[in-house]
């Protein structure tokens, strides 16, 4: 990495189960180093350290000072919640409702399995209280908060040490005040405990989804702020930049956010790992020209995928975490907050293979984990998984797994998938492996296309974007399943998803609760709502040192047939406000309406729910400059030949194995194919043609 | 077939009928529909038989959906159709049951042959009639019947039909907004259905469908195969409507066949809790399924080793003009019935009674100073029995798939005010597993006028029962300003300030309550879902608590064995 002494540098930083990743950029230049460390658990700050001491080590020139920025997502808070090692919470809700949030949706999420799970609440029934007080739907008031009941219970939480209590109350979405009145109350008798106030974490009707959502802020918080005051330690000491204004955190949304926006919403830093995955594909995607793909990711237990549409992830506004019973949709706490919408597969590599009572083969989603693993790794691993069949297909070198640190056993992962798939099916071994390889990429594939077509994108014109671990060696035939039209591996798979949380802009969003019938909109309450979401934005954007002129804001509403219970999402743009142009709204509502439902709804007016603004900082202009070793003539970059199956020959090939370190741009190679990196291995079937772009990707037209 | 492309074609039925589900739910009206979930969707092959159905719904929609979907070809076979065509009836007889009930059918057409239909049941806001409730005596009280017919022609809605609906209904745009739901999703089905048939270049799905109905069935055989031989009989009560019901059934395992037989039961009822033989294979099918093969995918092949018998005119197969309005409240109690006659050959699988039937509620009166009317319909759930290894789930429906409806929702769509959902301490039975809890509700209304309320519970009279030495669960209570309601299932007029407390039945327990672990009763006592004295009286365990009567917040510490 060449160096001056003024040039200001941005580093990433994705803490995983297993590995702390990092990677630092020249934002001028392009160049960049990248350090892999081991996570660790007890404080991962100090994972943190290490990497950004090894980064600056490599890069000898670079001073800690020069450090602008540190973008950082983490896994902390989504393993806070699995593993229950948040605050001793108390809830206060409206009376009566204090186990709303325990009785959740009153539904059995799997109709003929008896044995399902519900998943726990944050806060126990004996932290849970009912309040005194009533809104209505309109947001008058019924009955008064009863103030000195606050007081009572405030004393009494605070000397029995429960310091986080999330505040809940029916409508507050509507009227908060007394969600803000009981926190007054809270913070004037108990001035340290921590607060999260539902109005504010996620002001959206359905009190058990926004009452899960509040208990998690408050849950995790304690836990997220001494984290991330202990990292800003280690920066000072390190003598990184500005160390208040350096670090950064990324949200669920992919936005990023100061470390006290952070503090006070860590519900939204949920995911923020996999989000940052997410934009990486989207730049990448975008610097090769295909500003519409679908990323996908897979790793040991799970797959995750995204659609990228026009250069960015799709939004959701609601997903679960800790799903306590065989991954099922349902049995998960909800979240009510903005995230970059992934569906995530109990399918990865050491996703198990067996039988089923009538005679198929299933895959996942029990999972032999890292312990004991696949069969081939000889840590006690008996059932057959994912990974041991790519072996025995010869997908994966025996060898080289990992750059060749681990050795896998190619005969017991034989003998496994013999007698656990082969023999009762009465296939080949290389059958029931293929199999098992190809149950696997469908049960993804049939994920990514309800996942897509649900929103009104066809899987057909989407090229499939590959990084993770174990996605490269899939990625071909779940990309021929999905019909997508090409394939882009990306070079330096390890490093892809640091990337993200270099090129996202500073971003905040707000939304209000406001309705309104199109045909009677009031203009002037609209442009209020949005001027002062717009406000709030710039204040914060300005305070984040975000020059003015460089400020943007866009517009979207939620928008529905008066009488439905769920909203389709429209763009409002400046023209349509200032020509206060309501046929120019409702063409936009139709088109987006029967791009996903196929026909219009019935002739009944439109309504508007709620009003959003994202405020948004520059977009970094990020180019990475990769090395130009290697040769444009694949035939240098061959190392050897392998046998490998593929079902068009209905049997092994002799496949040519290429180094990826020795591919440069022009090269192209004509499947079958295996090409090979340290953490990953890209799989090409026959016939199937791939080119190296100028970044270095490899492309492979399906 | 390959099993590996079967599975993998098998699959992307499964999510196609998925897909079909998650457009009907955001596009749909009314609370029933897009919150409740009180729907089926599912996939056929063009002889009618059902392939696939989606992840969640109500049994009783499903099967007599796929019965509907006989009748429909019956009348309107292929040549009859054309690209855009929609069919619809809400016969209770050909489909659900209830004349609320509304299936929607539409042919697949590839070109301009047809290779497969989509269909979906849901039920609606309103029909006319007499509000829903169980008063009425005859099936013609109850509302607008719709025969087999088109609800759309090659495109083009049957403005007559759509008119005539209108017309007859309290509720007209959230119904005929859900007819539209319910025609956008199948198209949407349908859409992915010809994608995958584009994809795996297939001429006709029914090769495929064979296949997949043939391996359910086989799977369904060999798992009653494992049975022992031999005929199991059990008998439950319902509160019924003037007098209790008798639901009498005998399930006769023969080798590879199950026989259900309700010989013994009630006659049929003058009042509309009747249940029509379609409704009743329905959840009878769906007991045994759930049972003995969950893992086995619901379709036409999971029907066909079942038999149900029921006499005709008995209240569960009566016949016309009987009133069918409320026929859940009986139906519900089939699942419960079938796995008690099944308890000695099911070890491991056991589930003690269940609070069964939903409780649905209809709504009524008048916006607070205005003459604007509101109505809404309510679905509350109470406590699943327990499980050998488990404790039963609170607030849960079984059998029913459906799921409640959020304070917030009610409120904002009328003038209601929800007083009260919480959890009803020591209704689950006790046992060494518990049953799960049912709910204490209380519901006024915001208005300066009588409303009304027609309520449809069940439960008040029988409790649920317990298994091998676990207790059953609480009963229900109907009262209206804390005053029990001798009748519960008839609509009652309210005054402006009326509070109504719908109280839920729990689940029954499993095994002798004396095992249960002392730790897991005092967990219990804690978080207040058994009392003090329960825990002394049921279970055994003397729990005390150490800390001062005032006191608001009592932890764990606070108590001691």
């Amino acid at each position: 990495m060449t160096t001056h002494p003024h040039t200001r540098y941005r580093a990433g930083v994705d803490i995983g189960g297993t590995f702390t990743d990092l990677i630092l950029v020249d934002p001028q230049t392009g160049t960049f180093a990248i350090a892999k460390t081991l996570t660790t658990p007890g404080d991962p700050s100090q994972a943190v350290e290490i990497g950004l001491r090894e980064l600056l080590q490599q890069a000898q020139h670079i001073a800690p000072a020069q450090i602008q920025h540190l973008v950082h997502g983490t896994t902390l808070v989504t393993n806070a919640i699995i593993e229950r090692k948040g605050a001793r919470t108390a809830l206060l809700a409206t009376q009566g409702f204090r186990d709303a949030v325990e009785i959740g949706r009153e539904q059995r999420y799997e109709l003929y399995d008896l044995m399902i799970e519900h998943p726990k609440p944050l806060a126990p029934r004996y932290l849970r209280f009912d309040v005194p007080e009533r809104m209505l739907a309109d947001g008058s008031v019924l009955e008064a908060l009863d103030v000195a009941y606050v007081e009572r219970l405030a004393s009494e939480l605070a000397q029995h040490h429960i310091e986080a209590v999330a505040i809940c109350f029916l409508h507050s979405f509507t009227n908060p005040a007394h969600e803000r009145l009981a926190a007054e109350v809270l913070r004037r008798v108990a001035p340290h405990m921590r607060l999260s106030l539902s109005s504010e974490v996620a002001p959206a009707i359905r009190e058990f989804e926004r009452t899960s959502t509040t208990l998690m802020n408050v849950y995790v918080q304690e836990r997220v702020e001494r984290y991330l005051r202990e990292l800003q330690t280690r920066l000072t000491r390190l003598g990184i930049g500005d160390p208040d204004n350096a670090l950064l955190l990324m949200l669920s949304s992919g936005g990023i956010a100061t470390v006290d926006t952070a503090i006070k919403f860590p519900v939204r830093l949920l995911e923020s790992g996999p989000a940052a995955g997410a934009l990486a594909a989207a730049h990448v995607g975008a610097t090769c020209g295909q500003p519409n793909l679908l990323s996908f990711d897979m790793g040991g237990t799970t797959a995750k995928l995204c659609v990228i549409a026009d250069g960015k992830p799709w939004i959701a506004q609601e997903f679960e975490v800790d799903r306590v019973y065989r991954f099922k949709k349902g049995s998960g706490l909800p979240v009510k907050i903005p995230v970059i919408e992934m569906i995530e597969i109990g399918t990865g590599g050491g996703s198990l293979a067996r039988v089923d009572s009538l005679g198929l083969l299933k895959v996942g989603p029990d999972s032999a984990g890292a312990a004991p693993g696949p069969v081939c790794y000889r840590r006690g691993g008996t059932q057959p998984t994912v990974t041991d069949a790519d072996l025995v297909l010869g997908y994966l070198d025996p060898q080289f797994f990992l750059g060749g640190r681990m050795a896998l056993d190619l005969d017991s992962a034989c003998a496994a998938i013999q007698t656990h798939i082969a023999a009762p099916l009465k296939l080949s071994i290389e059958e029931a492996a293929w199999g098992i390889h190809q149950v696997a990429n469908e049960s993804m594939a049939n994920a990514a296309r309800v996942h897509t077509l649900e929103r009104g994108k066809d899987p057909h014109r989407l090229p499939l974007f590959v990084f993770g671990g174990a996605g490269p060696v899939h990625a071909y035939r779940v990309a021929l399943a999905l019909g997508s039209p090409s394939l882009i591996a990306p070079f330096g798979a390890g490093v892809m998803s640091t990337v993200g949380f270099l090129i996202a802009p500073l971003a905040f969003d707000f939304a209000r609760s406001a309705h309104m019938l199109v045909d009677e909109m009031d203009w002037r309450k609209a442009a209020r709502l949005l001027g002062e979401m717009r406000g709030e934005g710039e204040a914060l954007l300005l305070a984040s040192g975000v020059p003015q002129m460089h400020i943007t804001h866009t517009y979207e509403i939620d928008m529905r047939y008066v009488g439905q219970g769920h909203e389709v999402r429209v763009a409002l743009t400046q023209p349509m406000l200032e020509g206060q142009a309501v046929g120019a709204i409702t063409d936009a509502f139709d088109q987006v309406y029967r791009a996903l439902y196929g026909r219009l709804g019935p002739p009944v007016p439109l309504e508007i729910m709620q009003w959003r603004v994202l405020s948004s900082g520059p977009k970094p202009n990020l180019s990475l400059r990769v090395s130009a070793d290697g040769c444009g003539d694949a035939a240098f970059a061959l190392k050897h030949v392998r046998r490998a199956y593929f079902p068009e020959a209905r049997g092994y090939l002799d496949t040519p194995v290429y180094d990826r370190y020795r591919l440069a741009m022009g090269a192209t190679l004509t499947g079958p194919a295996i090409v090979e990196e340290r953490e990953s291995t890209v799989i090409v079937g026959p016939d199937a043609r791939c080119e190296i772009d100028a970044q270095r990707n490899l492309v492979v037209t399906l | 077939m390959n099993p590996v492309i079967l599975e993998v074609m098998w699959n992307r039925l499964l999510s196609v009928a998925n897909e079909q589900q998650n457009a009907l739910m955001r596009t749909a009206f009314s609370t029933i529909v897009r919150e409740s979930q009180d729907l089926a969707c599912g996939v056929f092959d063009t002889r009618g038989l059902m392939i696939a159905q989606s992840l969640t719904g109500t049994p009783g929609h499903i099967n007599p959906m796929a019965t509907g979907a006989k009748h429909f070809l019956r009348e309107f076979p292929p040549h009859t159709l054309r690209p855009g065509d929609v069919l619809i009836t809400n016969d209770p007889w050909m489909t659900a049951g209830q004349i609320n009930d509304f299936t929607v059918m539409t042919p697949v057409f590839r070109g301009d042959k047809i290779v497969a239909y989509f269909a979906n049941c849901c039920h609606a806001a309103d029909v006319g009639g007499r509000v829903i409730s169980a008063e009425a005596n005859e099936v013609f009280e109850e509302g607008l019947r719709v025969p087999l017919m088109k609800l759309f022609e090659a495109g083009q809605p049957n403005a007559a039909l759509f008119k005539i609906i209108r017309a007859n209904n309290r509720l007209p745009d959230e119904t005929v907004g859900d007819l539209y739901a319910q025609t956008a999703c199948n198209e949407v089905g349908a859409h992915s259905l010809l994608r995958m048939m584009d994809e795996f270049g297939l001429d006709s799905i029914d090769p495929l469908a064979g296949e997949i109905i043939g391996r359910s069935e086989a799977a369904l055989r060999a798992a009653i195969r494992v049975l022992p031989n031999g005929r199991y009989e059990n008998e439950v009560w319902s509160d019924g409507f003037e007098t209790p019901i008798k639901i009498a059934v005998a399930v006769t395992i023969q080798d590879e066949d199950i026989a259900i037989d309700f010989a013994g039961s009630s006659p049929q009822s003058r009042h509309g809790i009747n249940v029509v033989l379609n409704y009743t294979h329905g959840y009878a099918s769906f007991a045994i399924k759930a049972a003995i093969a969950p893992e086995v995918p619901h379709n036409e092949g999971a029907f066909r080793p079942v038999q149900v018998r029921a006499p005709r005119g008995s209240i569960l197969n009566c016949v016309e003009p009987a009133a069918v309005a409320s026929r859940h409240l009986v139906g519900h109690f089939l699942p419960g019935a079938i796995l008690g006659a099944l308890a000695p050959v099911l070890p491991g699988r056991l589930l003690a009674g269940s609070a069964d039937p939903i409780w649905m509620s209809v709504w009524r009166g008048q916006w607070r100073n205005s003459s604007k009317p509101f109505m809404t319909t309510l679905f509350q759930l109470g406590g699943m029995g327990a499980r050998e290894t488990k404790d039963g789930l609170s607030t849960t429906g079984f059998p029913s798939g459906v799921a409640g409806v959020p304070a917030e929702v009610i409120e904002t769509l009328t003038p209601l005010v929800q007083h009260r959902k919480a959890l009803r301490t020591d209704s689950g039975g006790a046992g060494q597993m518990r049953g799960g809890l049912g709910q204490l509700t209380e519901i006024g209304c915001h208005t300066d006028q009588p409303w009304r309320v027609t309520a449809q519970i069940d439960r008040t009279l029988y409790a649920s029962p317990g298994l091998l030495g676990g207790q059953p669960g609480q009963t229900g209570e109907f009262l209206i300003d804390a005053a029990v309601r001798g009748q519960p299932k008839a609509t009652v007029m309210l005054a402006p300030d009326a509070r109504v407390q719908l109280n839920l039945p729990g689940g029954g327990g499993f095994g002798d309550p004396r095992q249960r672990a002392p730790e897991q009763v005092l967990n219990d006592v804690v978080n207040g879902y058994i009392s003090i004295e329960a825990a002394a009286r049921d279970y055994g365990v003397v729990v005390r608590y150490l800390g001062t009567p005032d006191q608001l917040v009592r932890l764990p510490e606070h108590y001691a064995i």
